[in-house]
């Protein structure tokens, strides 16, 4: 009864976080619409994941087994070689529909590949629940429900850690002072959303404390932040986001270094593991990061987790990082598809994202999202 | 078979290494951060992968033929290495050996399709550039052990660290091997059997067959050796890029691929030099690491890199037409 005892403790997990552990959001609980369901028959539903490549994925598809041994349904989970194979996905996709299944969950590689699937089944009636990325024009009647991290709010839950770290330094500074973000692109939804909350609430913690913000680089970014009160010339703070060519490890190094290695630089965000990773791989050689921003580290903030993001969160070089819950997406992702296929109105369950730093890796409402 | 030069000056590689000077000025005067010895280092830390894979498809593209399955084979054998090393416990040094293996490996089989089985080069390389990263996506993301964890020694062969943290000195040794395989490289192609061979069949295959060259036997071999290329590119790759993540490595290739080609490897075969590869893929560097410190938006910076791409083989194309008046 393992399996059982894993799970109360995470939806319990999620509660609790949901209330006291820094909260990502702190509305009612969303599952609780799922109490007492059991499937009405043994459904099969196909689960399309972006790609089994990180140990994302593999979390997300534990989540699923866990849902579908406790509800008596069975999932088959495909996905592509990699995150950029959209083409791939999008055949899958339509060989999944062609059988007629009873709902269909989908992490959407591209959300614009995948509208015309998605109109098929609006029109065959197979209920759609997305998870991970939500597809933001969906066609009418496809998508029921939406499980993903509400990564506006992952995003500012980095910004309220980073500022509390560097709050006296902002404070106390002569000059103009630089907070670096790298997005690996500037084109998915939940990295848009994420960069943007992480900016957002970076902005209103700033003025709050009486300092003029601009927000310079790429430009998706910073015509997104409408709140910046300030030109690049003559703000206190300038957050400079930078977007490399390829989402590669090496290329958001270089975006890194080029931030990093300004002397006014006092704290960056990497908003997913790449750009977090080559946030690190920039200051092997800088070594400027740290956690005392009062001595003149840098403070450094990851995003997601992996072995290289967790080692530089227990040993001080990241300050934490925030991570999402993928295995809860693909847990919610089965029990939202069984109750839509029961024929009950399903509403989306967003999944919280967490803070964590070298104090909390080890406890047990954060341990289980922690990914290698 | 190696075309006369006039002088120095209007060698393509002479030209090139002032373009790798000017770029350096450029981006030192207008950024102060460009200037640290921490940016050369990053610089050099990218460019040994790059430069392996680059030392390796210049034979290839010297017999007008090419190799695409260098940037997912890269990522795919050190993949592979990776997870012999954190899921079977092996040693890193029989990890790197078998980089070099599955390059070796690789190597022959591009070279078998091609020069055996008369496969056009792009298509042959192709499907063993889809193979390897469907092998390579068969595993899940593996780090190498990191500098201070155990087995971490293999970084030292790239850049020496003496002392840790911010004490620490770094030296890009790196270079020193690097300089050395491209000297010994540009030694095999103009003064061994193997090099001129390779010029040869570029230059006209069917002659060099009929002066009794065993052309299929060393068109195997110009891919074997850029496989074994590949191979150390890999465990360079391993040692600079914190988690390696399978189903990448599809564009790594064009770096490499247009570092030869900013070198002066004739683009129709023939001609080239792994001198002019080194300088070729230090262009690339620059640029890729150069425009971020200016303030230049990665779109700008593909289409410059871009620009530059086709300034160079421009040039080529011209003295090539030059040379035949």
């Amino acid at each position: 009864m393992t399996i059982k005892k894993l799970i109360a403790l995470g939806i319990s997990a999620t509660m609790v976080a949901g209330m006291a552990v820094t909260p990502v959001f702190a509305e009612e609980d969303p599952a609780a619409q799922f109490d007492g369901l059991t499937a009405n028959e043994a459904y099969e539903f196909p689960m399309m994941v972006k790609s089994f490549q990180s140990t994302y994925w593999q979390a997300a598809v534990k989540g699923m087994e866990m849902a579908a041994e406790e509800l008596g349904v069975t999932f088959k989970a495909q996905g592509p070689n990699s995150e950029s194979d959209i083409a791939d996905q999008v055949n899958m996709i339509n060989t999944a529909i062609a059988a007629g299944p009873v709902g269909l969950g989908l992490a959407a590689c591209d959300t614009s590949s995948v509208l015309e699937a998605l109109q098929t089944c609006a029109d065959k009636g197979i209920p759609v629940v997305t998870f991970d990325t939500g597809v933001a024009d969906a066609p009418e009647g496809s998508v029921v429900a939406e499980v993903c991290t509400d990564n506006a709010q992952a995003g500012s839950v980095a910004a309220e850690n980073m500022y509390a770290a560097i709050k006296d330094v902002v404070a106390n500074a002569e000059g103009q002072v630089i907070i670096g973000e790298i997005n690996q692109d500037a084109t998915a939804l939940n990295i848009q959303q994420r960069g943007g909350g992480f900016i957002n609430k970076m902005i209103e913690l700033l003025q709050a404390d009486g300092k003029t913000v601009a927000v310079a680089g790429n430009e998706f970014y910073v015509n997104a932040a409408t709140t910046a009160d300030a030109t690049e010339a003559d703000a206190d703070v300038v957050i400079q986001v930078a977007v490399p060519a390829q989402t590669t490890v090496e290329l958001c190094s270089t975006e890194a270094q080029a931030i990093l290695s300004k002397e006014n630089c006092i704290a960056i965000f990497g908003s997913n593991q790449t750009a977090a990773e080559g946030v690190l791989a920039a200051n092997s050689n800088l070594n400027v990061l740290g956690s005392d921003a009062a001595a003149g580290d840098v403070i450094g903030v990851g995003f997601d987790a992996g072995s290289i993001i967790k080692a530089a969160v227990q040993d001080g070089t990241f300050l934490g990082a925030v991570t999402q819950s993928p295995l809860m997406m693909g847990y919610y992702a089965i029990y939202a598809l069984t109750a839509a296929a029961n024929g009950a109105e399903v509403s989306d369950v967003p999944t919280a994202g967490y803070w964590y730093d070298a104090t909390n890796m080890e406890d047990e409402t954060i341990a289980p999202n922690l990914y290698d | 078979m190696t075309k006369k030069r006039k002088s120095v000056l209007s060698d393509q590689r002479f030209i090139v290494l002032l373009v790798v000077i000017a770029l350096t000025a450029i981006f030192s005067v207008m950024s102060k951060e460009f200037r640290q010895y921490n940016t050369l280092l990053s610089l050099l830390d990218f460019s040994y992968y790059d430069l392996l894979m680059a030392i390796g498809v210049t034979f290839p593209l010297i017999t007008a033929g090419v190799d695409l399955s260098i940037g997912t084979g890269m990522v795919c054998y050190a993949l592979i290495g990776g997870s012999l090393i954190r899921n079977y416990g092996c040693p890193v040094i029989i990890a790197m050996l078998v980089c070099v293996l599955l390059g070796v490996v690789i190597g022959t089989l591009n070279g078998v399709l091609i020069g055996v089985m008369n496969l056009p080069p792009f298509l042959a390389t192709l499907c063993s550039c889809m193979i390897t990263r469907g092998i390579g996506s068969l595993f899940s993301a593996t780090p190498w052990p990191g500098l201070t964890q155990e087995g971490g020694w293999f970084h030292s062969i790239y850049k020496l660290t003496i002392g840790s943290g911010r004490s620490a000195d770094r030296y890009p040794i790196g270079f020193l091997w690097m300089v050395l395989l491209v000297l010994l490289m540009e030694f095999v192609l103009n003064h061994t059997k193997f090099g001129r061979y390779t010029i040869a069949i570029g230059s006209n295959k069917e002659a060099a067959a009929l002066s009794g060259i065993n052309v299929k036997f060393y068109h195997v071999m110009v891919y074997v050796v850029c496989g074994l290329f590949v191979g150390l590119a890999a465990t360079a790759y391993a040692a600079v890029t914190p988690t390696v993540q399978p189903g990448t490595g599809a564009g790594l290739e064009m770096d490499a691929i247009g570092g030869v080609f900013v070198g002066g490897v004739a683009a129709s075969g023939g001609y080239g030099s792994v001198l002019g590869t080194f300088v070729g893929i230090y262009v690339i560097m620059l640029l890729k690491t150069g425009l971020p410190y200016i303030g230049l938006q990665a779109n700008w910076q593909q289409i410059i890199t871009g620009i530059v791409l086709i300034v160079a083989v421009l040039i080529d194309i011209l003295k090539e037409k030059k040379g035949a008046h």
